[in-house]
Parts: C-alpha cells; sequence; structure tokens
C-alpha cells in the first residue's frame, strides 16, 4: 500500500506543475499568437469578408514579444533542467528565481 | 563471446527503443505539417544523440528496480559470478532479447507501447526462468517508489492520465485564447511552438533511455570481468548506445508515428503543441521528482487529451483502447518471452545456447521485418487519410 500512497503523492504534484507549466506556457504562447495577430492586423485577425480588416496596432508586437520572451525563458529552464540533472545538478527555486544546486 | 552476444543485443534493443519512440516527440509535428517527414526524424535523432551525451550518472542499477542481480552499488551478485559470470549474461542476454522481440512486434502493429517496460518485462522474466520467483522485486522496501509495482505498474496508470489532464486544459485554453484569430495565423505560430516543444521531448529521451542499455551493457562487462569501476562508463559503451538510439531514430518508426499522429485524433499546430508541452512538462517533472515513467505512454496520454480538450474534435478511442491493451501485455509478455528465451539458452547450456537464442532472435527478427514490407509504412505515406479498422485481407494480398 505504501507505495500506492507514495505514487499518488508524486502524481498530484506532478499534475498540479503540469498544469502551471505545461498547459500555463503554452497559454501565454497563445496570448503572444493573438496579440501577435492583433498587431499584424489585416487578414491575420477573423473580420467581414470583403473588408480589408482591422488595422495593425503596433503595441501588439510589443505584447507579444513579451509573451514569447516569456515562453523562450521557460525553455531555456527546461533545457537547463536537463542538462544539470544529467550532470548531477538540479534546479532549485528555493531563491525564487533558479540556481543550479549539487544533488545529494 | 557471450559478452559479445549481450552487448550486440543491447545496442539492438536500444535501436528499436530509438525507432519505436520516435513518434513520442515527433508524431504530432509530422502530422500537423510543422515539419516534413524526414526533417522531423532528423532533428529528433540528432537531439536523441545529444541528450544520450548530456548525462553523466550512470544508470548501472538499472535492474535493481525490478529484479535481485545487482548489489545497490550496481555489482553482480557474487552468487550469479560463479562461472565467469555466465549465469548473468545469460538471463541479461535472454531478457533483452525478450525486449527486442515485444518492441518489433508492437512496431508491427503500429502500437506505441512502452520500451523501458519491454526491456523491464524480458528482465524479469529470465529472472524468474533462472532464479525463481524470489529473484523479482515486487514492492521494494516501502521506503520510496520501487519494484515492479512502484517503477512500472503505478506509473503506466497514473502518467497517461496527468499527461492527458494537463494536455487537455492546454488546448481547451489555447483555443478559448485565440478565438478571433484567423486560423492560418494561429496554425503558422503554432508550428513553431510545437517544434520547440518537440525538441524538449527528444531531447529528453535521450537523456534518460539511452542510459538504460549503457547500464545493462556496463553490468554485463562488470560480471565479466572486463570492468570494475561502478561510478563510470566505457566510453566506447556511451558512444555506442548514444549512436544506437540516434540511428534508431532517424530510421523512425513509421508505423508508430502513423498510429500517434493519425491514429488516435486527427491533430491541428495548437493540439500539437499543447500535447508536446504537457509531454515535455510531464517528463521533466516526474524524473525530477524520481517518478519513473514511459514517455510512451506520457505522450500518447497528451495527444489524447489534445483531442479531449478542443471542442468538436474527434478521438477514435478504440484505437485508444488497442494501444491501452498493449500497455497491459507488455510487461507479462516481454516476460515471457525473455523466460522461453532463457529456458532454451539453458536447456542447450553454455556458448551454444546463447548463440542458439541469439539465432532465434535473428529469425524472428527478419520474419517480422519481412511481414512489414507487405504493408510499408515509410515518410511518404505516414500521413495518409486514416482508415478505420484495416481489413487484415490486406495482409495477404501480395507476398514481399
Amino acid at each position: 500500500m505504501n507505495n500506492l500512497t507514495l505514487a499518488l503523492d508524486s502524481a498530484w504534484k506532478v499534475l498540479l506543475i503540469g498544469i502551471l507549466i505545461g498547459a500555463g506556457l503554452p497559454a501565454i504562447f497563445a496570448f503572444g499568437i493573438r496579440s501577435m495577430a492583433y498587431g499584424t492586423g489585416g487578414d491575420a485577425e477573423v473580420h467581414a469578408t470583403g473588408s480589408a480588416g482591422p488595422r495593425p496596432h503596433p503595441a501588439g508586437r510589443i505584447g507579444a514579444a513579451a509573451c514569447f520572451g516569456v515562453v523562450l525563458l521557460g525553455v531555456a529552464l527546461g533545457i537547463t533542467f536537463i542538462v544539470a540533472t544529467g550532470f548531477g545538478k538540479e534546479l532549485s527555486f528555493e531563491h525564487v528565481y533558479p540556481t543550479l544546486v549539487s544533488k545529494d | 563471446m557471450i559478452l559479445t552476444l549481450v552487448v550486440i543485443t543491447a545496442l539492438g534493443f536500444d535501436f528499436t527503443n530509438g525507432f519505436h519512440d520516435t513518434a513520442n516527440a515527433m508524431a504530432t509535428s509530422i502530422a500537423t505539417g510543422a515539419l516534413r517527414p524526414k526533417v522531423a526524424v532528423l532533428l529528433s535523432a540528432v537531439l536523441n544523440l545529444v541528450g544520450a551525451f548530456l548525462s553523466i550518472e550512470v544508470a548501472l542499477t538499472v535492474t535493481n528496480a525490478v529484479v535481485n542481480i545487482q548489489n545497490s552499488d550496481g555489482t553482480p551478485k557474487p552468487e550469479l559470478l560463479a562461472d565467469g559470470g555466465t549465469a548473468l549474461l545469460v538471463i541479461v542476454l535472454a531478457g533483452v532479447i525478450g525486449g527486442i522481440l515485444w518492441n518489433l512486434l508492437t512496431w508491427l502493429l503500429g502500437l506505441p507501447s512502452s520500451s523501458s517496460h519491454a526491456l523491464f518485462g524480458g528482465i524479469i522474466g529470465a529472472t524468474v526462468a533462472g532464479l525463481g520467483w524470489s529473484g523479482v522485486k515486487w514492492t521494494g522496501d516501502g521506503s520510496k517508489l520501487d519494484g515492479v509495482l512502484g517503477k512500472v505498474v503505478l506509473p503506466a496508470l497514473i502518467s497517461p492520465v496527468v499527461a492527458g489532464v494537463v494536455a487537455a486544459v492546454g488546448t481547451w485554453i489555447i483555443y478559448k485564447i485565440t478565438i478571433g484569430v484567423a486560423a492560418r495565423f494561429t496554425d503558422n505560430g503554432f508550428r513553431w511552438g510545437q517544434i520547440g516543444s518537440a525538441s524538449l521531448v527528444s531531447l529528453a529521451h535521450g537523456t534518460n533511455d539511452a542510459q538504460k542499455t549503457m547500464g545493462v551493457i556496463t553490468l554485463a562487462l562488470i560480471a565479466s570481468g572486463e570492468w570494475t569501476n561502478t561510478s563510470d562508463i566505457p566510453i566506447w559503451v556511451r558512444v555506442s548506445c548514444a549512436l544506437a538510439i540516434a540511428l534508431g531514430t532517424y530510421l523512425g518508426g513509421w508505423r508508430i508515428i502513423r498510429t500517434l499522429g493519425k491514429g488516435l485524433v486527427e491533430i491541428a499546430p495548437p493540439q500539437g503543441f499543447a500535447a508536446e508541452s504537457a509531454a515535455a512538462t510531464v517528463i521533466l517533472t516526474s524524473s525530477h521528482l524520481g517518478f519513473a515513467l514511459s514517455t510512451t505512454q506520457v505522450a500518447t496520454g497528451s495527444i489524447l487529451g489534445s483531442g479531449v480538450g478542443r471542442p468538436g474534435a474527434q478521438v477514435r478511442w478504440a484505437v485508444a483502447g488497442r494501444m491501452v491493451a498493449a500497455w497491459m501485455i507488455t510487461l507479462p509478455a516481454a516476460a515471457l518471452a525473455g523466460a522461453f528465451m532463457w529456458l532454451v539458452a539453458d536447456l542447450i547450456g553454455g556458448v551454444a545456447g546463447a548463440v542458439v537464442v541469439f539465432a532465434l532472435l535473428l529469425v524472428a527478427a527478419g520474419f517480422m521485418y519481412q511481414i512489414s514490407r507487405r504493408t510499408p509504412i515509410d515518410h511518404n505515406n505516414v500521413n495518409d487519410e486514416w482508415q478505420p479498422a484495416p481489413a487484415p485481407a490486406s495482409l495477404s494480398k501480395e507476398h514481399a
């Protein structure tokens, strides 16, 4: 029975982090896409056929860049994690921002 | 002699592991056209190669999760070393062969089953045949997730569900957010996201899975006295394992890619992106927590989830059901194959026995390859329209 409690204990953590990062980052990416469409205007956005579509909004591009930046940061963390684990280190979020520590 | 066979067989397993698992990372990118099929497998192969070199941790104790043939420091149990390690080598050889056979059979049927479970299953079967039921570690000592139950059964039940939920939530949110954006515009954007997330899955796969074969080969080397250091792996083992898994990945298990990419769900780029992001996150988080899981099951769960999360999407539950059935019998089936191989090797005995089981492997592999040629699936037809339940008659239509 011990295995079951241990497994469920890990499972809910994986689920929680999974939804936060695994669904959260894609959501931010989606906001980036939407913002980019808003910035591009015209055919990037759904509009009535025959009309030229909304005009571009430069602010949208800035918002998109910010979103994509956050996502890239997340991916960079992911790669760091894979590499660090391979070299016997792990990412620690003790200080809020991630730091590399030796695995004990 | 037996050692050579073990090394070749283990590399062969690594190779099947590569092409069996290409689909996990790349099926969605291929299905949505984010990457051309050949480019996708090349990218995945390179990342697997890099991944295999990235890890300096030694997975020497890989078999400790499920069987008792090694001490906790990775050295083989002394009682198995009586005759130059032959007892242990034959168990490992028979076990790995069991794993390969199951991998080939599921590949032939286009079913994404777990390569790690096939390897564990084969080794469990060979151990039971060779040492009896007490040789198997069923539950561990209770202090951490261990044994067949903790390392194989429970993660297999839990991880696809977790990955599926994450992917479903991600897909649902993405579609909500991008309402009002033209479909062509979102598709182009999400294809880039897909490539990124699929690359992460490939990299993680390389670091995890190549390790297992390296561990098995090093164990065989120690058993036969060719290597003594339990905290390092010979460089040639590392290089050859990395190359074997990368080559396998590049060959591409097109049959499995097709099932995962086209069979389960008709995948659009936002779904593919959500699925691979969920898979990457679940794999990385789990390995961080020491929760051993199968990349294959996580990827499959994610793709299913991306179908559930998209309003109006069609999920082929019959295909999903076949996969789940394959997962459930992976361990016992590979175990039976492993046990059978051990019995054959033991009956004949010594080097001759090992040679015979190796020959059996070659014959079975060649046979399955021949059958696969009758209904070839490769990079040309991998994305063809999915036919519900392929007619069995098509199998015997022409001879290879």
